[in-house]
């Protein structure tokens, strides 16, 4: 497989903090690399170094097999962009400010006026096309920013963080669109701290902390990393000390957490784990007014790998 | 083309305003031209004395008063006390003349003429007069024997009058309106741009706004030409404006070599408000800070260097300040243009140097402008 972004031991320095520190890795054509991190680990300043944005003290970057620097334009004109923050002008209509963006990448009018209205399909916002950004949602805004960003029908896109305080109706068009610019042939990068767009999105993933890789791959190569099978949550359940000792001692138990009426009870292994349970709790005349299981998360990964959750 | 295009629909939305300035602005400009009709024509004005004097005086003493009641305007205070006269500025000087004045010129002494005044321009002048007679007075004390014959050689000497023609064809009213017009053209030109241009470029420039044009393949280099261009054809358009206006307002005296010499001061000065407009604009991005900054440069940069009280009464140390102002060599152009009546390449010379100064202070900041948005390109 062709790489189409390739990082070698990349380190950016803030005076004494290390933002990114020997960071190495690649990109493939036509994948969905996720970058997953809490806020801080380091995805942004990533994205911006290589973007050339930001000054780094070590490594080296190419993009499509060339060195990427400040005025290699030959490399940008296949790079999009969209920042976690909403960039558009005010004073421009939807419709103006994609022919403005794309218009940066793009003098061809006649071309131009094609992707705008491809665009502005892609994201859903054909009605409002006449619209100040003023009077769109944060959802639709966020939608406006994507379309801004990939008008220009990019090899490459960086996106960082787009569906920070969106709607689920706009984050589901938002997901929606990435998935076409991937049909598209498009190779893209993703950074976010919501394991469920990654899960649901990204080909491969690398999870990031203090601007180290914890681990990369897959999403199931990386849920193997996690050494719980199956977590059952029981909710509205009352249980005095004996009883939480017997729970303890079930078949298969890894871990028990019980505070607030809610306990949440870790399997390593085994089959039929939460039929095994119900019927303990049925035999036990232990009352509850919720159950259910989950298979392990991005997040009991990333759990497992630095003892906290990804949102923290 | 897609920054011009994008340039004209922001400034589009920007228009009202820029309207509303625009319309203040020559509302303002218009006050004072009409205001300012003549002001620096000469009248011919007397300072406003009274005398304390015996009133049975004769021989020097008595020319003396004549000769002052002839040259000043002399006031009959009708019973106000002096002190009142002089603090509600009734009179500007109160001379206190001694009995024996005459007696004391012809004996070659100084009189003691006690004089209250005002302490103004106009009892400066009354000091003047007095002065000029004593001292003439002295002279032929020394050739005349009596008082009488003092009195005569005086009458004779005091009532010569010096013609003067002025050989000037200067048109003065239209220059002094047209060059109030210009200077306060300073203002006019730097408000508008400046909170024109920071106003478009803080939407341009707005940080996150920027880094998507960075990341573009649109060179940074012809972005910034390209705003700049648009800018520059705003200015233009502006500085076009100003002189449609300053025709229909100065008159005639616009289509003559001074009119044309105040239009290319004024188109050069137009240039370098673009440069300063675009540096403010690169510097500051925030859009609620633009009022603030058009008010402390273009007011500021007006009050200094002479836009809106003439060069002349300003201190020095305030001139000197304003050496470092563009608006400063801008106005002191339009005042030369002004005095200026043949135009050689004697009188042109001064002109064309502190138009230059104007362009070196216009590629400065352009320069200054270019070293801030390379630094601002990529940041640590």
């Amino acid at each position: 497989m062709e790489n189409v972004i390739e990082v070698k031991n990349l380190t950016k320095e803030y005076k004494s903090l290390k933002a990114i520190d020997e960071l190495s890795f690649s990109v493939q054509k036509g994948e969905i690399l996720g970058l997953l991190g809490p806020n801080g680990s380091g995805k942004s300043t990533t994205i911006n170094c290589i973007l050339s944005l930001l000054n780094f003290q070590k490594g080296s970057i190419q993009i499509f097999g060339k060195e990427m620097k400040p005025d290699a334009y030959d490399i940008k004109r296949s790079l999009g962009v969209v920042f976690q923050d909403v960039a558009v002008l005010e004073e421009l209509t939807v419709y103006e400010n994609i022919d403005y963006f794309c218009g940066l990448y793009i003098e061809e009018q006649e071309t131009r006026e094609k992707y705008i209205k491809e665009a502005l399909k892609l994201v859903g916002l054909e009605e409002f096309q006449k619209f100040y950004p003023k009077q769109l949602s944060g959802g639709l805004l966020r939608r406006l920013n994507i379309a801004c960003g990939v008008s220009h029908k990019p090899k490459l896109i960086f996106l960082d963080e787009p569906t920070v305080a969106v709607d689920p109706q706009s984050r589901n068009n938002i997901l929606d669109g990435i998935k076409e610019l991937r049909n598209q042939g498009a190779t893209i990068v993703y950074t976010t701290h919501y394991m469920e767009e990654v899960e649901l999105l990204c080909d491969r993933v690398i999870i990031l902390d203090k601007g180290h890789i914890l681990a990369s791959g897959t999403c199931d190569e990386l849920k193997l990393l996690a050494h719980i099978e199956e977590k059952i949550t029981v909710e509205g359940i009352q249980l005095e000390e004996n009883q939480m000792q017997k729970l303890e001692k079930l078949k298969n138990v890894e871990d028990m957490l019980y505070s607030n009426d809610t306990l949440v009870m870790t399997y390593q292994k085994g089959k039929n784990n939460l039929v095994d349970f119900i019927e303990y709790l049925k035999k036990e005349k232990i009352r509850y007014s919720k159950i259910y299981s989950e298979r392990p998360t991005l997040n009991d990964v990333f759990l497992e790998l630095t003892g906290k959750e990804l949102r923290d | 083309m897609t920054v011009f295009k994008a340039f004209l629909k922001v400034l589009n939305k920007s228009k009202a305003p820029i309207i509303m300035y625009t319309v203040f602005l020559i509302i303002f400009a218009a006050f004072n031209v009409e205001k300012n009709d003549n002001p620096a024509q000469f009248t011919d004005e007397k300072p406003s004395i009274y005398i304390v004097s015996r009133e049975d005086a004769t021989g020097i003493n008595r020319n003396l008063v004549d000769y002052m009641k002839k040259k000043c305007k002399f006031v009959d205070l009708k019973g106000q006390s002096l002190e009142d006269a002089l603090f509600y500025r009734d009179v500007s000087t109160i001379l206190f003349l001694p009995e024996d004045f005459g007696k004391e010129i012809m004996e070659h002494k100084t009189p003691k003429v006690i004089i209250k005044s005002t302490q103004d321009v106009n009892a400066s002048l009354t000091e003047l007069i007095l002065n000029k007679y004593i001292q003439t007075a002295y002279a032929y004390s020394r050739i005349a024997k009596t008082e009488e014959e003092v009195v005569e050689y005086m009458n004779a000497t005091l009532s010569k009058e010096t013609k003067v023609e002025v050989l000037s064809k200067l048109d003065t009213s239209h220059l002094n309106k047209a060059t109030f017009y210009y200077n306060f053209l300073n203002y006019s030109l730097l408000a508008g741009l400046i909170y024109v241009i920071c106003l478009i470029i803080s939407s341009f420039k707005e940080e996150k706004i920027e880094k998507r044009t960075i990341v573009s393949s649109m060179e940074y280099k012809k972005f910034n030409r390209s705003l700049l261009l648009s800018n520059g054809l705003f200015a233009l358009f502006l500085w076009a404006f100003y002189i449609i206006l300053s025709m229909i307002m100065v008159g005639n005296i616009m289509f003559t070599t001074h009119g044309l010499f105040y239009i290319l001061n004024a188109f050069i000065f137009s240039g370098c408000a673009v440069s300063i407009a675009f540096l403010i604009g690169n510097v500051i991005r925030n859009k609620n800070a633009i009022n603030g900054i058009v008010n402390v440069i273009a007011l500021g940069s007006c009050f200094l260097c002479g836009a809106f009280v003439p060069m002349e009464m300003l201190p020095k140390y305030v001139l000197n300040i304003a050496h470092i102002l563009p608006s400063y060599w801008y106005i002191k152009t339009n005042e030369m243009i002004k005095t200026t009546e043949i135009f050689n390449i004697d009188s042109v010379t001064p002109m064309i140097i502190n138009m230059g100064v104007v362009i070196l202070f216009t590629i400065g900041f352009v320069i200054i402008t270019n070293i801030i948005t390379k630094r601002n390109r990529k940041k640590d």
